[in-house]
């Protein structure tokens, strides 16, 4: 399986060069704190971006934030794509912002049917992906993987799939979450730990292997519930790579760096910047966005290099993904 | 050469019975699971009946993780998965030592606790909302848990929140991954439960029914919504005849695609190509179709889309067409998942579910929806139809065991 296009939408910025020029200069993206969430809890927002100024105002009354990020990550790698392509975002919960406000509005309007049916698409956790195929006019498969953190791989294992078993010949893959003080909120009592939340949008164009123009291809996919050492080492061998053969190893948070420090070396861990250090807490755009930092770092170099990308979700599942950069093709 | 794939366990809670044998007797007698909703404060609503499932006790399904960790739905996800399990004749060993793919489609992931939680944030602020409440908010938490039960570590988990045809997305998955050799047992299926959240979106949208679920009925007026878990135990059918293992039906195919045209009104091209898209996976000519369980939820727009569609496909011979909903309420995720079961267990059974409630046939809906009452019937192939807000289509072929090919 190939990838032939990529896209971010960051904290960095609106489009790809943004972001590969800021994770080239692993400058933090944290300026603000969200002064209706946790006490001083830091955040990583997409700077200046309204869904309505940026896909203008037709189509997005009502429209949540997630969903104008996915619209929007979708339609920079799907520009006269075909129309039966797929498209497969990861989530967490949805844009949970909305549906607690949908709640409350039911809950403290006169009566518990009072609320705006324009927000009624934002309160169900597929309408990034379904809104996606309405923006764009793409008629394929259309599955949100919500799987949390390690949702953009397990959406990489499901676009092979789709791929190798003919349901689709292009797969627009990738995710979208938010930054909300209701999010900040519910992971803030969910006592897992971890730095500031970030938010944005991801997707990389997947095509079968051997497309024409590829900038990277998956050789290898685990995921399990178990450490994130047992499935990097799975992964490898899924993909015939030895961890001597690895250009950079790209986990998604600290601990997961201090796990893979055992088994790879501080070279390959420390090559690419540590995204969520920079962005936040991207939640089940981690992944896609680790894979977009490999091809902004890697992907513009000459000569093949392996990537390897790991995730861990706090529920316990993990998973990884061995990636060969193409070397050609790559960042802007 | 893709691997012939066999349901051979089944698990099931739904508003008309809990597990296999008892859901079977419900569907040929024609059970309503109709009921007043107390999962909710109803006050305020002018009419709040659906069809939820009785109360139950997660604790006498559950082996391995605690009830009161899990969300609603992750408890009718992760106890369906122990039944279906069971119900198979395989145990956690057996599973544990092959590669397994656990998926799980969801509406409403956690939908019922964040409404709890948005209750306590309007009492007391954000500052102290429950944590156990807070962590069954993510979707995933209900594959999670269903592996978890099932102590399941060396297996794909997760959670597919493709609305209320994500049971079917589920099985499609589960599916390909038997079909290509990814895994050796898929436990999928869907699960939901009900919340404020999820009857008033309905409500406000004018789709819930003050009356029965009356599919394809000239006087039909809405939806009840329902609640549940239906999950199956998938393997090869080789691996299914090596060990001697009962075999419920066969999964054919499926089809998926999106109208890509509006969030809640289909699209009747694109449901027939998504139809077309089934059989064709299938390798089923439309003759050989002897049932159509349809999505079927009793909304006016719904029902004469979708016969509409099938009329497109089917031409001059269409077959039966059932709506479960007049029976199970529209159980959003889990819906097509039981559906599938109850496709299933009809094959198994040799007969036809009925479609209850039924007055008059709607002549925008003219077909036989096999009116009150079961039918007896030689099944050898069944679509199982299942269609989703935001234009998600997916829709599963199962076919009679001995008789396919």
């Amino acid at each position: 399986m190939d990838i032939t296009a990529w896209s971010a939408i960051s904290p960095y910025g609106l489009d790809r060069s943004c972001f590969t020029g800021g994770i080239r200069s692993g400058r933090s993206a944290m300026r603000w704190t969200d002064p209706a969430g946790p006490a001083a809890a830091r955040a990583c927002l997409v700077p200046g971006f309204d869904q309505r100024d940026v896909l203008g105002r037709k189509g997005t009354k009502g429209m949540d934030r997630m969903t104008g990020l996915a619209v929007h990550a979708v339609g920079s790698v799907h520009a006269s794509g075909p129309a039966d392509a797929a498209v497969v975002l990861g989530s967490t919960a949805g844009s949970v912002r909305s549906m607690m406000d949908f709640t409350r509005a039911s809950l403290t309007g006169e009566r518990p049917f009072d609320v705006d049916p324009a927000t009624i698409p934002s309160v169900v956790m597929n309408t990034p992906a379904g809104h996606c195929a309405m923006w764009h006019g793409i008629t394929g498969p259309n599955a949100t993987i919500a799987s949390g953190r390690v949702a953009g791989l397990l959406g990489l294992s499901y676009a092979r799939r789709l791929l190798r078993t003919g349901r689709a010949r292009t797969v627009l893959c990738g995710a979208a979450e938010e930054y909300s003080a209701a999010r900040a909120w519910l992971w803030h009592h969910c006592g897992y730990g971890g730095g500031p939340l970030g938010e944005g949008a991801a997707v990389l164009r997947l095509e079968p292997a051997g497309a024409s123009g590829a900038i990277g291809t998956v050789l290898g996919l685990d995921s399990r519930l178990g450490t994130v050492t047992a499935v990097a080492e799975s992964a490898l061998r899924r993909a015939g790579i030895t961890a001597g053969d690895l250009w950079a190893v790209i986990p998604s948070a600290p601990a997961e760096r201090d796990e893979l420090a055992g088994v790879f070396g501080a070279e390959v861990l420390d090559r690419v910047p540590r995204v969520a250090e920079l962005i936040g807490d991207t939640g089940s755009v981690s992944a896609v966005f680790q894979i977009a930092a490999a091809l902004a770092v890697g992907g513009g170099e000459p000569g093949p290099r392996v990537a390897l990308v790991t995730c861990a979700d706090a529920m316990g599942t993990t998973a990884a993904a061995v990636l060969r950069l193409h070397g050609t093709g790559g960042p802007c | 050469m893709r691997r012939r794939v066999a349901i051979t366990g089944l698990g099931v809670f739904s508003s008309i019975g809990t597990g296999a044998a008892e859901f079977a007797a419900s569907l040929r007698a024609g059970a309503s699971g109709r009921a007043p909703l107390t999962a909710f404060d109803a006050a305020g609503y002018a009419h709040s009946f659906g069809c939820p499932v009785a109360p139950f006790d997660p604790s006498s399904w559950l082996h391995r993780v605690r009830p009161a960790e899990l969300g609603r739905a992750a408890q009718f996800a992760a106890s369906a998965g122990r039944m279906a399990m069971a119900d198979a004749g395989l145990t956690e060993a057996e599973l544990r030592a092959a590669r397994c793919h656990v998926c799980v489609g969801t509406t409403e992931g956690g939908s019922f606790e964040l409404d709890q939680l948005t209750e306590a944030w309007l009492a007391d602020g954000p500052e102290r909302l429950d944590p156990v409440l807070a962590r069954q908010v993510p979707a995933q938490s209900l594959s999670v848990a269903m592996a978890c039960e099932l102590g399941l570590a060396d297996a794909e988990i997760s959670t597919l929140g493709t609305a209320c045809s994500a049971g079917n997305y589920a099985i499609g998955d589960g599916f390909d991954a038997i079909a290509t050799g990814e895994a050796e047992f898929a436990v999928c299926g869907g699960a939901d439960a009900i919340a404020r959240k999820t009857f008033t979106t309905f409500y406000r949208l004018g789709l819930v029914t003050p009356d029965h679920c009356r599919p394809f009925d000239s006087g039909r007026q809405g939806i009840l919504i329902g609640e549940g878990a239906g999950v199956v135990l998938l393997e090869s059918l080789d691996s299914a005849r090596a060990r001697g293992a009962r075999v419920y039906a066969e999964v054919l195919g499926y089809g998926l695609n999106c109208d890509a045209f509006h969030p809640t009104a289909p699209d009747r091209a694109s449901l027939a190509r998504c139809m077309e898209l089934a059989l064709r996976d299938a390798g089923v000519k439309r003759e050989e179709v002897d049932l159509i369980s349809a999505h079927g939820t009793g909304t006016r727009a719904n029902d004469s889309t979708e016969v509409s569609a099938i009329r497109d496909v089917y031409g001059s011979r269409v077959p039966p067409v059932i709506g479960l909903k007049s029976m199970l309420g529209h159980a959003m995720g889990a819906a097509s998942a039981l559906s599938a079961i109850a496709c299933a267990l009809a094959i198994t059974g040799r007969f036809i579910p009925p479609t209850i409630n039924h007055r008059q046939t709607d002549p925008d809906c003219a077909i036989d929806c096999v009116p009150n009452t079961a039918v007896d019937a030689d099944l050898h192939v069944v679509q199982n139809n299942g269609f989703a807000f935001a234009g998600n289509n997916a829709i599963v072929i199962l076919g009679k065991h001995e008789a396919i090919r």
